[in-house]
């Protein structure tokens, strides 16, 4: 098994059968996978926050570091290795949300809804997802079966 | 319930911070010290003088040029710049391998005390706030009590797990509910016994309740409460992206008078968070933690 790391703000995609892409420590932050289980290829994106608009600049360099810059970015390295958006099945986790009185403050649930958003557009239909809460989540794409583990606190599961 | 005098005996077989940060403080906010001044501190310690130069030439600090000299660091990043990195790369040595019951490695924390203290900066940069002396030193600081109570937590581990499980209470609550106490009072503590500033020894103790501080303290200073409003939401930022992840998650409760009180709106936490996360990344790797010991 090889293990590719997506950091913070970084996308990856494999064809590598051995392959298992991996994202620790998600906080608000979301993780999208997005797997063709013909091809057996897969991808995954860490994104921080929803629009490059706060950052144009970062937007430029580091385009994971945005849902409206890095996902569109996935989709095209997905399609280099011959998968298309009809061939993907996506899945989502993350976009936790910390103790605060406004609702305005909460990163995660800005996160998630862009990706949502986004998904409908391409319609495609996210067919699993651990999203909200407290949690701090580690997430794992198999890509020889398309299994995705999500971890917190010690307890695994699949998605 | 765990006893207090238990956590606090322990404290004193806890590795203390250098006295040469202790000293070093002196010697810079003495207005007729020099920077031979500030050399001659320094060199007692050449493990510390060398973990110095590597961050200060980091980029986050960056003065544009190497530098390769405390005397050198002196002249182009001021004292105060100085004392803040003394007193990150002589923490970094101190932090254990792992720290129990928070369940997170020395990297992690490392990582989760570089974020704050970055994230308090630009934070105070974003909404216009002169940033208060020692913000820098107070983010990296502000977990110290941690590095004390962790291993009275792991024994208790369960029950702190137990009280989160409902997804109503923060860590910090828990923790104070299953120990009767809580890092930020141990830390309080052990910043005395370290002989901290004062500003520090407040910031460590009220970092989770920042509302309190001026209840308990009267006479403090509007800079003084900005600064421990800046690391309480800095704080909070950390652990919404992930920066030393623990057991908590994201059972952290940001204080509404804190929000208020320095016009915090999520445009501006988001410009923060996208602004500082490679200072983060890079500044956390020029210095792992529990690594460069002497």
């Amino acid at each position: 098994m090889k293990s590719i790391k997506v950091d913070i703000s970084d996308l990856q995609v494999s064809n590598g059968p051995e392959s298992v892409l991996v994202t620790y420590a998600l906080g608000s932050c979301i993780a999208l996978i997005l797997y063709d289980p013909k091809r057996k290829t897969g991808g995954m994106i860490h994104y921080m926050l929803p629009q490059s608009k706060t950052d144009p600049e970062k937007a430029k360099s580091t385009p994971g570091m945005f849902a409206d810059t890095g996902i569109p970015l996935l989709f095209d390295k997905m399609a280099a290795l011959g998968s298309l958006p009809t061939d993907l099945i996506a899945k989502v986790a993350g976009g936790g949300k910390f103790f605060a009185s406004t609702s305005t403050l909460d990163i995660g649930k800005r996160n998630y809804t862009i990706v949502r958003k986004m998904l409908w557009k391409k319609n495609i239909m996210i067919q699993a997802e651990d999203v909200g809460g407290k949690k701090s989540r580690t997430t794992r794409l198999f890509l020889s079966s398309g299994k995705v583990t999500v971890s917190s606190g010690g307890e695994e599961k699949e998605l | 319930m765990i006893r207090k005098e238990q956590i606090l005996s322990r404290m004193e077989t806890l590795p203390t911070l250098p006295q040469v940060v202790v000293k070093l403080y002196a010697v810079l906010n003495n207005e007729n010290s020099s920077a031979s001044d500030v050399e001659a501190v320094m060199k007692t310690d050449p493990a510390l003088t060398a973990n110095i130069l590597r961050m200060t030439n980091s980029p986050y600090f960056g003065a544009g040029r190497t530098i390769d000299s405390i005397r050198q660091a002196v002249a182009l990043l001021g004292t105060k710049r100085v004392f803040e990195v003394a007193a990150s790369a002589s923490f970094s040595r101190i932090i254990p391998d792992t720290i129990p019951g928070y369940d997170v490695p020395a990297d992690g924390f490392w990582t989760h005390c570089i974020a704050v203290a970055v994230i308090a900066e630009r934070l105070a940069l974003e909404l216009k706030l002169k940033t208060p002396d020692l913000t820098f030193t107070a983010g990296l600081l502000h977990d110290i009590g941690k590095l004390a109570i962790g291993i009275f937590l792991a024994d208790e581990a369960e029950s702190v797990l137990g009280e989160l499980a409902d997804e109503g209470r923060s860590f910090y609550a828990a923790e104070y509910s299953v120990l009767g106490t809580d890092h930020a009072e141990i830390g309080g503590l052990l910043a005395e016994s370290w002989q901290l500033p004062e500003k520090l020894v407040h910031l460590i103790r009220w970092h989770h309740k920042p509302s309190d501080a001026k209840k308990a303290d009267p006479e403090l200073d509007i800079e003084q409460e900005r600064m421990i409003d800046l690391v309480h939401a800095a704080d909070i930022l950390a652990h919404a992206f992930g920066y030393g992840a623990d057991a908590g998650g994201l059972a952290r409760e940001l204080d509404d008078a804190v929000v208020e009180r320095l016009g915090i709106k999520v445009a501006r936490l988001e410009s923060v968070a996208a602004d500082t996360m490679i200072q983060i990344r890079d500044l956390s790797a020029s210095l792992s933690g529990s690594q460069e010991k002497s």
